[in-house]
């Protein structure tokens, strides 16, 4: 993104450079010379080490000040065995050495003399040592102080840095806020479908689960017969709106948009490797036909009527999917189809409309899991509700459950396959499917 | 209208930009009169060592004269002399020293100037700063014209170029700074001169996957072409382009062309191609999103008016008043003086392709109307037209006497630099 707006069709590159220099001071904060933090540093020092003021060359200054160590002359004397008799006067030294075995006669000096040139070397020691300890200490200051006016050098820097990178994360962060925007409306923009697509989409989605049951049942039967009681599965009553616009099929709105449209977020190559299973499966159904089974079980039929497990979360976005948008595209493919899909389902609109009226809620799951335990007839129907990535509507859900006769198999698939109807409109995949 | 062109090397292999410029213009001058080159045998701009043979020879059918140099240079006596006249008080005699030093000192080539003064119309003297233009200039002041390609160094204050740049009878400058800090040195206000630059032979149909495909380049890069010299300020380039290369968000790498005198930085983002021919020149410019021009001291960027020919948008440095002029003056080009501006410039063009379209368009449009050749050889011509017509003596400019060479009262070259008038010459579409 850029860092500055130019809103003329002719640059000045003038009035850029202002903007960009106006921008690395937002973004960036001063930028700071080698120079200046040193500046900075010394500043720093002066607050923290003498208030009254320390020059910017404080270390030079310091080094002044602060000489080489050199030891004091400390009064030592040095205690020979000839000390006690020593004199400038030659004679008197003679003298002195001629009395010393007399003088030994009287007192022993010579513990005396050992004491104190043991004395003497102790004291040259030590102030040879101190001497030494000094001048090591003077260094360590030294170098200490160095240390610490690096640290505070280096403290600043990275002060200066932090702010950098702080103001580099916020630049990065907007950038990445951006990147996620732009993201997004470039998948909508290749996800985004007309309403009059998207709208039997939603449908065919909201009806998905038994769609799938009565499909798989109805591919076995040659050629589907628009009669309006062969219709019953009133999931057939969406398929219409690719044609129609959305607000007329069965008066409503549309709720399952998002559905219909796929899965959202979804590319177009995903919906088309699901198309391609589902042709897949489809022709399964077809090979069902071949053999003259009548309602010989597909994998999606089977898959529906023996279990009432609820489906996978990726079945249910694969049924939603097949039922939903890219089905209408399929629909829109093909026209010779549409024809007959709308010629069929006006009736199974009627009827649709009819048993709304008559039953316009649906049943809760409790309730229907209860007629699953109490009538076997209703079990395909509750096991369908309870999938929940394929939620029914009262539309879709109702008239499954009302229009087939009570004494007919209990799946929708085995009770509609006799009577392989028009294209179910819950079950986009009978227009794709239907042999024209 | 017979024309003479004085330059201090030319040829095919020769490259420098004042002597590129020489070759186009005598190139060009050819289709509207006779013109000779009168050159030295040298090719080497360091040593002045003769390597050509002395006499007469076409190149890309214009005739060329070449005359032996004297001696060649001698790199310790000519630092120190610079030294000398760059930094302390000297005298003109230090400076007429410094001249010799620097070469390619060629008396037969003034001799000849001077013995066939009359033979020419017109004598174009290119670079002032050696000692063919300033012998030269003295040796046929009527008919010299001077093609100065002054850039901003010390060379400008030194004392004996100042009476030159006024005993000429025309100058053509190649940028409004370089008019301007010339009239400001030597206050030669009333000696004719215009700005006029040079042109280039950019081909029609550069293609830029031929260059990628050629050397393996992907990604979007910014293009350096040139010596690959400090003086060209490309030290600084690596250390600001390794500070954009730290920058996350960076995408362009640096592909650089030309020979180094430098180390190249080891980065996978940073290639260097060594000299390309002029085809992969400008199939290089074409394919990068933006040229860099991080030189201090232009007088007039060729490479960089090649890249606005190819609609290209161009990075200058923006301590380099001429290349600061040329981008404000076409609005084609941004400037950087410190790494934030070279970090923002350089992703300002990366990223917004409007904004790099627009510069690049601007650029074309700015060549078009002032380097163009037809633009480029109508002032030229022009300039004939006027100075035949006008009968203004050149300022005489004697030769220094005994005393006046030896006195010492002359100022530091770099002094008189520090007080000559910087910044660009922001006037639009000059």
């Amino acid at each position: 993104m850029p860092d500055f707006n130019v809103r003329s069709d002719s640059v000045n590159v003038e009035q850029i450079m202002a903007q960009i220099r106006e921008r690395i001071r937002e973004k960036r904060g001063v930028d700071y010379t080698e120079q200046q933090i040193r500046e900075l540093a010394d500043v720093k020092l002066e607050r923290f080490l003498d208030p009254r003021g320390v020059r910017s060359d404080l270390l030079d200054q310091f080094r002044k000040a602060q000489p080489a160590y050199e030891p004091p002359e400390l009064p030592n004397f040095a205690f020979e065995d000839a000390t006690l008799f020593e004199s400038h006067r030659a004679p008197i030294r003679w003298i002195r050495k001629l009395l010393m075995p007399l003088l030994k006669l009287f007192f022993n000096p010579n513990p005396l003399i050992q004491a104190l040139h043991i004395q003497s070397r102790l004291n040259t020691m030590n102030a040879e040592r101190e001497a030494r300890r000094e001048s090591a200490r003077r260094a360590m200051d030294q170098l200490y102080y160095e240390l610490v006016h690096n640290l505070v050098v280096e403290t600043t820097r990275t002060g200066i840095e932090v702010k950098n990178l702080k103001m580099r994360i916020e630049s990065i962060a907007s950038r990445l806020e951006f990147n996620e925007r732009r993201a997004r409306a470039l998948e909508s923009a290749v996800v985004y479908r007309t309403e009059s697509d998207d709208a039997p989409a939603q449908r065919q989605a909201s009806s998905s689960t038994p769609s799938r049951q009565q499909t798989s049942s109805h591919q076995p039967q040659a050629r589907p017969t628009p009669s309006v009681t062969s219709v019953a599965p009133v999931p057939i009553a969406p398929m219409p709106t690719a044609v129609t616009p959305p607000t007329t099929t069965q008066g409503q709105p549309a709720p399952g948009q998002q559905q219909g449209s796929g899965v959202p977020g979804e590319g177009p190559g995903q919906r088309s490797r699901r198309r391609r299973r589902r042709r897949g499966r489809r022709g399964g159904g077809a090979a069902s036909v071949v053999m003259g089974v009548s309602g010989s079980p597909t994998p999606d039929s089977s898959n529906a009527q023996g279990s009432t497990e609820p489906m996978e979360p990726a079945d249910a976005l694969d049924a939603i999917d097949e039922d939903g948008a890219s089905e209408a595209e399929d629909i829109d493919e093909t026209p010779v189809e549409r024809e007959v899909l709308a010629d069929a389902v006006a009736p199974a609109e009627e009827i649709a409309r009819g048993q709304q009226e008559r039953e316009p809620a649906e049943p809760p799951l409790e309730d229907a899991r209860a007629e699953q335990a109490a009538a076997p007839i209703a079990e395909a129907t509750s096991a369908a509700d309870t999938q929940p990535a394929a939620p029914t509507t009262p539309a879709t859900h109702e008239p499954s459950a009302t229009v087939a006769p009570p004494d007919t198999p209990a799946t929708p698939a085995s009770s509609a396959a006799p009577v392989e109807p028009a294209p179910s409109p819950a079950a986009p995949d009978h227009a794709d499917h239907d042999p024209q | 209208m017979k024309i003479a062109v004085v330059v201090q090397r030319y040829g095919h292999a020769v490259n420098g930009g004042a002597e590129l410029h020489a070759r186009y213009i005598a190139e060009r001058l050819a289709r509207h009169g006779e013109v000779e080159v009168l050159t030295t045998c040298t090719t080497d701009y360091v040593t002045w060592r003769n390597e050509l043979e002395a006499g007469v020879e076409r190149v890309n059918g214009v005739q060329v004269r070449r005359f032996k140099v004297k001696h060649e240079r001698d790199p310790l006596v000519f630092a120190k002399r610079s030294d000398r006249v760059f930094e302390q008080r000297h005298s003109l005699g230090d400076e007429l020293d410094w001249l010799d030093a620097e070469g390619p000192t060629s008396p037969a080539l003034v001799d000849y100037v001077e013995k066939h003064a009359s033979d020419y119309d017109y004598y174009l003297f290119f670079s002032y700063r050696y000692y063919h233009a300033y012998y030269g200039v003295k040796a046929a002041a009527a008919r010299a014209i001077l093609v100065p390609t002054a850039e901003r160094d010390e060379t400008i204050g030194l004392s004996i170029f100042q009476p030159l740049f006024r005993s000429v009878r025309a100058i053509m400058y190649n940028s409004p700074e370089e008019q301007a800090m010339i009239r400001a040195v030597s206050g030669n206000d009333n000696v004719p001169g215009v700005v006029v630059g040079v042109g280039s032979d950019v081909p029609n149909n550069p293609q830029a996957h031929r260059f990628r495909q050629k050397y393996n380049i992907r990604g979007p890069f910014a293009v350096y072409v040139g010596r690959i010299d400090q003086n060209k300020g490309c030290k600084e380039l690596f250390e600001f382009f390794h500070g954009y290369l730290k920058d996350p968000s960076s995408r362009l790498s640096l592909v650089l062309i030309g020979n180094t005198l430098l180390p190249i930085p080891e980065h996978k983002r940073i290639r260097h191609l060594g000299f390309l021919d002029d085809t992969d020149k400008f199939d290089a410019m074409v394919a990068a999103e933006v040229l860099i021009m991080p030189s201090y001291y232009e007088s007039l960027s060729m490479v960089a008016l090649e890249a606005w020919a190819l609609g290209r948008p161009v990075l200058a440095n923006g301590k380099c008043d001429v290349l600061k002029g040329q981008c404000l003056r076409s609005n084609a080009g941004l400037f950087y003086e410190t790494l934030g501006e070279f970090i923002g410039t350089l992703e300002a063009i990366e990223q917004n392709r409007w904004l790099a379209g627009s510069l690049g368009r601007n650029g074309k449009q700015f060549f078009r109307d002032n380097y163009d050749w037809p633009v480029i050889e109508r002032k030229y011509l022009e300039m004939f037209e006027r100075l035949k017509k006008e009968s203004r003596v050149p300022e005489a400019n004697p030769a220094p006497g005994w005393l006046d060479r030896r006195r010492q009262d002359l100022p530091a070259a770099q002094d008189v630099l520090a007080k000559l008038p910087t910044g660009p010459a922001v006037r639009r579409n000059g």
